[in-house]
């Protein structure tokens, strides 16, 4: 248990930087998880937390210490590499007991940690098997109890759960959450799952091109991204981006807005100050499918509720909702309608908008507009 | 369709016939010597005399061996026959070999999973070392030798033999090791083990085919060396090698076929033995080194 900062951190290997500044404060116990695009650096990232890779310039302290320069042992982290990395000439026991055994752990300590982690992941019945001898996602949770047979200060996950099949990964992922709530650990943990990211973070950390573009609440997250980039990387299906104009209607700003031609006037909420300014000016609409409907008698009367006729392009049942493609200003929108009142391809039906979740971009800066 | 079908099977099956031919005329071109070396040292030299110099034995005679392991006199040498230079060749071979496969390992473990500041140029300058001829360091390694105090002692041929054969072994392992994920020594860091624990526990496990190539290259090497052998050695510690060379040239009056090629294959029995038993792995090793190197 300890906490960790991450202090302006930059990693390049020879001419190409990596890591650009990250700066983290992580406080003791938090569930932090680190999403991105492949590539951006997240592996690298963690590397550089254990002390894998040596940071280029920065400092990295866990619990109030200096680990800069220390070495990958005495910082007390255990990790689940994105590859496994398991010791192939070890049986599955021995990869999870190896570090126990290097740190001294008695004898019969090791072997009852080793059966609570293998009952933990339901690996019991592969302990004395080979890693060659193993599918992908038992290799998986093998490399994770590895990590988990320790109780290291920081727990560092990278894509820990990305080869299990959907039952196990679900199973898995509550097994983490109650480890976590019971251990109290500092976990990093990076994901490429949405909903893995939205159900462990305590903070959500996204990061692009070797910088954290924003780290907050998981809601905070979802709800108030900071840039054009944040908004479309979380949430599956993405944020619906539609470039329109602000315009005075009835002496207010709203945002002009055309389907199968003809023009809506949809209300901008009183929050977004800044955005009724921009009078004559383009901006960018961020628009969760959800918050597009079809119409729900109770819920429709809000100030910030518009309601818009678009024709149907394409639907895709997804059990639950049904996703419905329609057109505004000539851009692909998604809208989200219960599977009763989605109508078929071709046909028209009203939509409801929910205006008060809409958020507003910077056409040029892709920044939100504050 | 199916025309074309058969005579595609019909062209495979002409190919391979075609090759099997051409590997079975390679190998008996191979072996004849061989087996003619084999038959020569079972006859005895009146067989050899009167009858064909080529011929198998008339009757199996053990003469030719007991004679040229421990009864011919080569040279003005107090001892008989070739026995104690199998044994000096035994005493340089198996320190050298064991010597220069451990410094090896350890060389490919560090420049694989813990460089330093100009590690690629370390490797670079041993990798000359493979291609430095072996007359190119005769000179200097005498000079060497003898201000060291080896010259023309078993020890100093250990050391030619090691510090020659380093390039080769680090170049082994270092291609095997770096094919091995780096992650293994990452995450046995992150377990808590240190340089030496990471390579006893994790790698020197995985090494087992990449060793067997480096042992048998080694021992062929070493055991077949006739230059150093020659040149840095007294008359006390030369080779089998050396031995067998002056235990031809040395017989005075008629040739014993017989006893020279039963001395030939004393020479050249340990490394037959250590492909035979090992030889399996090396073709293995080899490939499982250079996949990825
Ligand atoms: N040792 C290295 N030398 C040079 N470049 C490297 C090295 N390791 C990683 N990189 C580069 O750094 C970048 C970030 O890699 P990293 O593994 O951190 O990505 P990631 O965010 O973990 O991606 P993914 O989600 O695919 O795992 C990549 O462009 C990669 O090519
Ligand atoms: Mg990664």
């Amino acid at each position: 248990m300890a906490n960790l900062h991450i202090d302006n951190v930059h990693k390049s290997f020879g001419d190409t930087h990596i890591l650009k500044g990250i700066n983290m404060d992580i406080a003791d116990g938090e569930f932090i998880i680190l999403v991105g695009p492949s590539g951006c650096g997240k592996s690298t990232l963690m590397n550089c937390i254990a002390g894998l890779e040596q940071a280029t310039t920065g400092r990295i302290i866990i619990e109030d210490e200096d680990v800069t320069e220390a070495m990958p042992k005495d910082r007390d982290i255990a990790m689940v590499f994105q590859s496994y990395a398991l010791y192939p000439n070890m049986n599955v026991w021995k990869n999870i007991a190896f570090g126990l055994e290097i740190r001294k752990m008695p004898k019969d300590e090791i072997a009852s940690t080793v059966e609570r982690v293998a009952d933990l992941l339901q690996i019991r019945p592969l302990l004395k098997r080979k890693p060659s001898q193993l599918s992908g996602g038992q290799r998986q949770r093998v490399a994770m109890g590895r990590a988990l047979a320790r109780d290291p200060k920081i727990f560092l996950f990278d894509e820990p759960l990305s080869n299990l099949d959907a039952k196990l990964r679900v199973e898995m992922r509550t097994e983490i959450k109650k480890l976590h709530q019971r251990l109290k650990t500092t976990i990093v943990y990076v994901t490429h799952d949405q909903i893995e990211a939205m159900t462990l973070a305590n903070r959500i950390a996204v990061m692009k091109d070797g910088m954290i573009q924003q780290f907050g609440s998981p809601q905070e997250v979802y709800d108030e991204p900071v840039n054009l980039f944040v908004a479309g990387f979380m949430g599956s299906p993405s944020m619906n981006f539609i470039r329109c104009k602000v315009m005075e209607h009835q002496g207010e700003a709203h945002i002009r807005m055309e389907v199968d031609g003809k023009d809506y006037n949809l209300p901008i909420p009183k929050q977004e100050q800044a955005v009724r300014q921009r009078i004559g000016q383009t901006v960018i609409l961020g628009i969760r499918p959800e918050q597009i409907t079809h119409v729900i008698p109770q819920q429709d009367a809000g100030p910030n509720m518009a309601s818009v006729d678009g024709k149907i392009i394409v639907t895709e049942p997804t059990g639950a909702d049904t996703l419905t493609l329609i057109r505004m200003n000539d851009q692909e929108v998604n809208c989200r309608v219960h599977p009763r009142e989605a109508k078929e391809p071709g046909e028209t039906m009203t939509f409801m908008i929910n205006m008060d979740k809409a958020i507003f971009f910077d056409p040029e800066t892709e920044d939100r507009i504050i | 369709m199916t025309v074309k079908h058969s005579e595609r099977r019909y062209s495979e099956v002409t190919g391979r016939a075609v090759l099997y031919a051409i590997l079975i005329i390679v190998a008996i071109y191979y072996l004849i010597p061989l087996a003619i070396m084999i038959s020569t040292s079972f006859r005895d030299m009146n067989d050899i005399r009167f009858g064909h110099l080529i011929d198998l034995p008339s009757s199996l005679s053990l003469e030719a061996w007991r004679m040229a392991w421990s009864e011919v006199q080569i040279g003005a040498r107090r001892q008989l026959g070739l026995r104690p230079y199998f044994i000096n060749s035994l005493l340089i071979t198996i320190p050298a070999v064991t010597i220069s496969v451990i410094v090896g390992a350890l060389n490919g473990y560090v420049l694989s999973f813990w460089r330093f500041k100009g590690s690629n140029i370390f490797f670079a300058l041993l990798l000359f070392g493979c291609f430095l001829p072996f007359q190119a360091i005769l000179l200097p390694q005498a000079t060497v030798l003898g201000k060291i105090g080896l010259s023309g002692t078993i020890p100093g041929l250990i050391l030619t033999h090691v510090v020659y054969g380093v390039a080769f072994t680090t170049l082994f392992y270092r291609n095997y090791y770096v094919s091995l994920p780096g992650e293994l020594v990452k995450a046995a860091q992150l377990d808590g083990a240190g340089f030496w624990r990471i390579f006893w526990r994790i790698i020197l496990p995985l090494s087992t085919p990449i060793t067997v190539v480096a042992v048998i290259w080694q021992f062929t090497q070493i055991w077949n060396d006739f230059l150093f052998g020659v040149a840095f050695s007294s008359p006390r510690s030369q080779p089998v090698t050396v031995g067998l060379n002056n235990m031809v040239n040395s017989s005075t009056g008629e040739v014993r076929y017989n006893v020279d090629m039963a001395g030939a294959i004393i020479a050249a029995l340990p490394t037959l033995a250590v492909y035979i038993i090992a030889g399996k792995y090396f073709v293995r090793g080899l490939t499982a080194g250079s996949v990825k190197g």
